[in-house]
């Protein structure tokens, strides 16, 4: 398949120590988030992807192009690493044409486009300074510069909002959203859980160098049947609700809030619920919201890794 | 070569070329390539005081005096016999000196005349009135000098600062990157593995080349600037002088490309450098020894043929310096050139294919 990044009974090992092992992932366009502890192979599998080490077993494909074919492969590519190492003595703007130059681009073309990536990641003002006197923020912008510049149509950005103040993540991660509507793949990895959760289409959750799930985070939810889903309700009368819910069957457990103005109820079949709660709802309750309590990220990441693993 | 590897190559040495020439590790490469010269700095100006001291001399005599004339004195001629062939000396030195004791006590006298015709100095050492002594010291010889200069550049220029100069440049092409790491800048860009080793071998040799082919330069300057503009004159157009200094720079260029596409490939495959860099240094020394097959993959092997002035080996050498001296077994300038290149193109081929194996291994997580 063209049109998605393919990734082949894909295992890595450095020497005897683990690095990633038996991945098997088909990664569509829109953002896809690689989450899990540090250690737990999200570098590793960037690296894979991008060439920059060769799996010891198994295929990756990036829309198609081998990863041992540079020179097709990074037309197509832009990976913002978390490795801090610049050519010396450039400034940022020297360090995004130069990067542009080795893609064989004319200077013109390569002025422009690099003028326009620090525009991006908000670097004009520093754009003539040497990188050595960059803050650690200035140079995680500069690297996602890098990888932005030549317009790929994957990026590929490890932990790219570490070191950025609250200003900055949100403008990169309006960066990151409208490069995904407009086409792109757009991995991004993080230990940080609620970073990625509301950003992402879909999440691959690693561990120990493995892949423990994947997909969209509502589906991964789906699958874990052995904990029930989480619900959490606001209305006018929690405590009638409670006992509609109940006499219904389709709650295993419920517990209503202190301030009387809601509950939460686990599950075992949300659909079914959300069903019978359309039918309670017409006997005059009068419902405020209805909100899954734990299909985000973290909560799913604690049901399959455990709690002890997690880093909020 | 496709338009864009060209320019990916370009790409490349603007960024090498700035690194490698600004880079302030690699100073004592400048100072490596600037020791010869200071060497012939120091000769020409020994060698200039002595010319001039040699004319005032000469100008000081009574009489103008020949190579000849001077060659004239022989030990047992009297003081007068050596004036009256060359006139009383500008130069002298006269002591006495007290021998015997008691009755046999007496006095011996000593003079050491100094003449010169300008060029070539004549010390006599008289005893007692008579000539116990002559040294005959000859001025500047071109020819003595041509090979001197030629021995600088072999035994010094060539195998230590050409050799040392390559292995700082060559060697941290991809080494020093991964030290700094750094190399992953490259390794992101659309870029031919073998295109980046072609534009950092490139970015090597010129930078190399500039410094070494300047160094010698500079050295042709320092070693003919205290000679006369018709001396200088006579050495370069009528005695090869320029034909040879050409001949220097061309092989200085080769044995950068020759050691820096070893140190290319070794700076790749070793992480110590130490290893490579003394098996290069013994393998290069050792040559004379070697098979003929062996010499084949030597640098100095080529360079030695190619070089415009051999050296000849003084009598009484002992045989194992004096292998090292001669060039017994040398191949033709056509055949050492191509030589050099094929011996080059298999190290920059060894360099291609490991490249494509090199991996980045972060260790972030």
């Amino acid at each position: 398949m063209n049109d998605r990044i393919i990734l082949e009974d894909v295992s890595k090992f450095y020497g005897d120590i683990l690095g990633v092992n038996r991945v098997n992932l088909s990664i569509p366009p829109g953002i896809t988030s690689l989450v899990g502890p540090n250690g737990s192979g999200k570098t590793t599998l960037m690296n894979v992807i991008t060439g920059l080490i060769r799996p010891t077993r198994g295929r990756v494909e990036v829309l198609g192009y081998k990863t041992n074919d540079p020179e097709n492969l990074f037309k197509i590519v832009g990976y913002s690493t978390q490795f801090d190492a610049f050519p010396k003595g450039l400034t940022g703007l020297q360090f995004i044409y130069s990067y542009l130059r080795l893609t064989g681009m004319d200077a013109n073309q390569a002025q422009q486009l690099a003028a326009r990536a620090i525009e991006r990641v908000n670097l004009a003002e520093a754009a003539h300074r040497v990188i050595a006197g960059y803050s650690k923020g200035m140079r995680q912008r500069i690297r996602l510069a890098q990888a932005l510049a030549h317009n790929p149509k994957v990026l590929i950005l490890d932990e790219p909002l570490n070191g950025l103040d609250p200003l900055a993540r949100a403008e990169m991660i309006a960066l990151f959203r409208s490069a995904a509507a407009d086409g792109c793949y757009v991995i991004i990895s993080s230990h940080i859980l609620h970073e990625v959760d509301v950003i992402s289409d879909q999440v691959i959750l690693m561990s120990n160098g493995y892949v423990v799930a994947e997909g969209a985070i509502q589906s991964v939810r789906n699958e874990i049947s052995e904990h029930p889903t989480q619900i959490l309700i606001r209305c006018n009368r929690p405590r009638e609700l409670a006992a509609k819910v109940l006499a219904s069957d389709h709650a295993s457990e419920i517990s209503i809030h202190k301030d009387e103005r809601g509950l939460l109820l686990k599950t075992r079949s949300a659909d079914d619920f959300y069903l019978a709660l359309n039918k309670i709802a017409l006997d005059g309750i009068e419902i405020e919201s209805v909100a899954p309590a734990d299909d985000d990220v973290l909560s799913v990441y604690e049901y399959l890794i455990g709690s002890e693993e997690v880093v909020r | 070569m496709k338009r864009i590897w060209w320019e990916q190559i370009k790409g490349v040495i603007r960024l090498e070329l700035k690194k490698t020439f600004f880079a302030k590790r690699g100073l004592w490469i400048y100072a490596v390539a600037l020791m010869p010269v200071m060497i012939f700095i120091a000769y020409s100006i020994v060698n200039s005081t002595q010319i001039h001291r040699s004319a005032s001399i000469a100008r000081r005599g009574e009489k103008a005096l020949t190579y000849q004339d001077l060659q004239a004195v022989k030990n047992g001629m009297v003081k007068e016999e050596v004036i009256s062939r060359l006139g009383k000396a500008p130069v002298v030195f006269h002591w006495n000196e007290h021998v015997g004791s008691g009755s046999d006590r007496h006095v011996v006298t000593h003079d050491e005349y100094h003449y010169s015709d300008g060029a070539n100095d004549l010390y006599v050492s008289l005893v007692d009135g008579r000539v116990a002594n002559v040294r005959l010291d000859d001025g500047y010889n071109m020819g003595r000098d041509s090979i001197m200069f030629a021995g600088v550049f072999q035994f010094f220029f060539l195998r230590l600062a050409v050799f040392f100069g390559c292995l700082g440049i060559f060697m941290n092409l991809f080494r020093g990157e991964v030290l700094d790491r750094s190399l992953h800048f490259y390794f992101l860009a659309p870029v031919r593995r073998e295109v980046l080793v072609a534009g950092k071998f490139i970015a090597g040799l010129l930078a190399t080349s500039v410094i070494f082919v300047s160094s010698e330069l500079l050295q042709h300057v320092a070693f003919l600037w205290h000679l006369s503009p018709a001396v200088r004159d006579l050495y370069l157009y009528h005695n090869h002088g320029l034909e040879n200094a050409l001949a220097y720079l061309g092989v200085t260029v080769l044995a950068c490309v020759g050691y820096g596409a070893f140190f290319l490939v070794a700076g790749m495959l070793f992480k110590n450098p130490i290893i490579p860099t003394a098996v290069i240094l013994v393998w290069e020394w050792i040559d004379p020894f070697l098979p003929a097959l062996l010499k084949q993959f030597s640098v100095i092997y080529y360079l030695k043929a190619l070089c415009p002035v051999n050296i000849p080996v003084p009598p009484g050498m002992p045989p194992l310096l004096a292998m090292l001296i001669s060039n017994s077994d040398p191949v033709s300038a056509p055949l050492a050139i191509t030589g050099l290149l094929v011996v080059a193109a298999i190290a920059l081929y060894a360099s291609s294919l490991q490249v494509r194996r090199m991996e980045i291994n972060y260790t972030t997580e």
